[in-house]
């Protein structure tokens, strides 16, 4: 094919018109018109977000759910922070990284202390893990539950699996009925139990070998590993395995509210730390560092925390789980005994307070390595 | 004048050859640049060291590859093997069946990855589709044949199926049919005719499959954790794990540095032994 000079000069002028384009750069809206949300499953919803938006209509209100809290993470380390106005984490990750590296700011104590008073006994105090070291309140919590293990009932009774606890998955017996769900940073917290470790203290010396040695018996025992819970329900109620290693009401409760009340989530009624042995996570809701904030945010956290969008919350798509604003009758006027039931509401103050608080994990870099070794076989 | 043309040529084609190297080779860049960093950090503007790599070699990390190459290898031949003879059939026998049987198989493409090994892990499971059914007729009860590495190769022979089946459909079209009957003609048997006909000069189409199967498998994840239950920790698993829970970007990117050196050299050093235009259909 022959290149005319006219051919030429329409393929210089057509590259030139688009490098202008792109050197224009994109139009900014105003971010008060603008609030996104990157969360776990439910604050994505339409349940939550369609009467938001019909309350700032005009407004572009979206969200994006994530897999993991340290995917969530790398998006705004990886630039993201001019992205999300709100950020829902499990609250560790908000007081040991995202405050600390000024990825997340602080809340307005005025708009947001008194809804503390409203909460369930655990929180109204209000929750210390809610605030920074220098007092800063640094995010709202909403959904919790406690997350230890989870047997089928059929096979392994409550009372049975709770006075075991951890023991339970160093039974020889066990070798090859239970899974790991794969929530690394779940399942380094709930070996160091099972090891009698306190995985919030630093692990050092002698009781490295002992995580290494619990680690390897774990995942030597277990029949599969996923880090898919819909799967691990689907082999627990199928008789594939009877009990999985790390999991709680979040992972029960969609196998329970479909009528598998037998998957039940189980907190052990003893542990090495200050004699607890089960662990409860709190979601945290925190108002990214955007350079350029929108007003919207703190409005969609007061939204949120209205009874009607707290059920909607608790009981989205995907997983169901008990919330703090439950201590607020209105808001529990709106369950009724089934979801009850797929929450385990029946035992969850007990449980509760058996529970130690899911936080940093100290020696978490060389227990992750020892960990995934032994993962690795 | 035929200078100056492709000269004009050449600078026409330049702003979208900038473009398309950006977008092809940036990520991979700022990967490899990552993957020589101190570990544990967030930003290139630090001294580079080769750590992760060490870490690499001294944890164990090479079981994980060989898992993944094995694997791979192993989906890759079943592959070969099962497809060869519908791929003939295809290119030779079926005629206007071959239409229908492309479609076939296209459409399964249509249904995402998760969602058709997810029907497979309610076929297979214990109380599944088959062992359910077994129960119910004969009262045996048996374990479900999930959660091991055959079940895994299953897995990727079952999702690169057509990554396999259609470069080999078009290499095998190349064969001339009067090669074929010269040979019988000539008294070989129908081995050697496979042997000396068909498989030299379906070569390009059974490279290009084997490769497309092989990288594609080599870098899979969906069938170990779904299928296999994470019996074995594959590459990508491992690449997946330092990024989120690790948060350890440079062991991350090293360890895609490493599957992305050896897969790159196996590419290069098979697409180097055929001749690509053929299949291409430039050259006759």
């Amino acid at each position: 094919m022959k290149l005319t000079r006219r051919e030429f000069n329409l393929g210089l002028a057509g590259t030139s018109g688009l490098a202008l384009l792109g050197a224009s750069g994109p139009a900014r809206a105003a971010r008060n018109n603008e609030m996104n949300i990157l969360c776990w499953e439910g604050y994505n919803t339409d349940e939550v977000l369609q009467p938001f938006r019909q309350a700032h209509p005009g407004a572009s209100v979206k969200a994006e759910s994530g897999t993991s809290d340290p995917d969530m993470i790398n998006k705004l380390r990886a630039g993201e922070v001019n992205v999300w106005d709100l950020i829902n984490l499990n609250q560790p990750w908000a007081r040991g990284q995202l405050y600390p590296e000024k990825l997340i700011k602080p809340l307005n104590k005025d708009r947001f202390m008194p809804y503390f008073e409203k909460m369930s006994p655990d929180f109204a105090a209000p929750y210390p893990l809610a605030f920074a070291d220098n007092g800063d309140l640094i995010g709202m919590p909403q959904r919790y539950g406690p997350f230890s293990f989870v047997v089928n009932t059929d096979k392994i009774s409550r009372e049975m699996a709770e006075d075991q606890g951890w023991n339970l998955f160093l039974d020889p017996a066990m070798k090859g009925r239970y899974g790991v769900l794969t929530y690394d940073n779940w399942n380094i917290i709930h070996m160091c139990l099972t090891g009698g470790l306190d995985p919030f203290k630093p692990v050092e010396g002698a009781d490295l070998d002992t995580f290494r040695a619990t680690a390897d018996a774990i995942f030597g025992g277990a029949k599969l590993l996923t880090d898919d819970l819909v799967a691990m329900n689907l082999a627990l109620i199928n008789g594939e395995i009877d009990a999985y290693f790390t999991g709680g009401t979040y992972t029960a409760s969609p196998a329970r509210y479909d009528g598998a009340t037998n998957v039940r989530g189980i907190t052990p009624n003893s542990g090495p730390v200050d004699g607890k042995g089960g662990v409860v996570w709190i979601e945290l809701t925190s108002a990214v560092n955007n350079p350029n904030p929108s007003d919207l945010a703190e409005e969609f956290l007061e939204f949120v925390q209205t009874p009607d969008i707290c059920k909607a919350v608790a009981f989205a798509e995907g997983t169901y789980n008990p919330i703090s604003q439950m201590g607020n009758e209105e808001v529990m006027a709106k369950f009724d005994s089934d979801e009850l039931d797929a929450i385990q509401w029946d035992s969850l103050g007990e449980e509760m307070s058996r529970s130690l608080d899911y936080q940093v994990v100290a020696s978490y870099d060389k227990l992750n390595e020892l960990y995934n070794a032994a993962k690795r076989g | 004048m035929e200078r100056l043309d492709n000269k004009l040529g050449m600078l026409n084609a330049l702003p979208i050859f900038f473009v398309l190297m950006l977008s092809f080779l940036a990520p991979l860049i700022v990967v490899a640049a990552f993957s020589v960093m101190p570990q544990k950090v967030f930003s290139l503007f630090n001294a580079p060291d080769f750590s992760a790599y060490m870490t690499i070699v001294e944890q164990g990390y090479w079981r994980s590859l060989v898992w993944s190459l094995g694997m791979a290898f192993a989906s890759t031949a079943v592959l070969f093997i099962l497809c060869w003879p519908l791929a003939f059939a295809m290119a030779k026998v079926f005629g206007r069946f071959t239409l229908i049987l492309t479609i076939a198989v296209v459409v399964s493409l249509f249904v995402s990855e998760n969602i058709r090994l997810f029907g497979w892990i309610l076929t297979l499971m214990k109380g599944g589709l088959i062992e359910g059914h077994l129960r119910a007729l004969f009262g045996t009860e048996m374990d479900g044949v999930l959660y091991n590495v055959p079940v895994i190769v299953f897995g990727l022979v079952y999702v690169y199926f057509p990554f396999m089946l259609f470069p080999l459909a078009q290499g095998i079209s190349m064969v001339p049919d009067d090669a074929r009957q010269a040979a019988t003609d000539l008294g070989a048997s129908r081995w050697r005719i496979l042997w000396e006909i068909d498989l030299p000069l379906a070569a390009p189409g059974i490279v290009v499959g084997s490769l497309l199967s092989f990288v594609l498998a080599a870098g899979a994840l969906a069938e170990s954790k779904l299928l296999g239950g994470q019996v074995v920790i594959v590459m990508a698993d491992e690449v997946e794990t330092a990024f989120t829970y690790g948060q350890d970007w440079p062991l991350g990117s090293a360890l895609s540095m490493v599957l992305i050196a050896i897969i790159g050299t196996l590419a290069i050093f098979g697409v180097s032994k055929v001749d690509l235009d053929r299949i291409m259909g430039r050259k006759r």
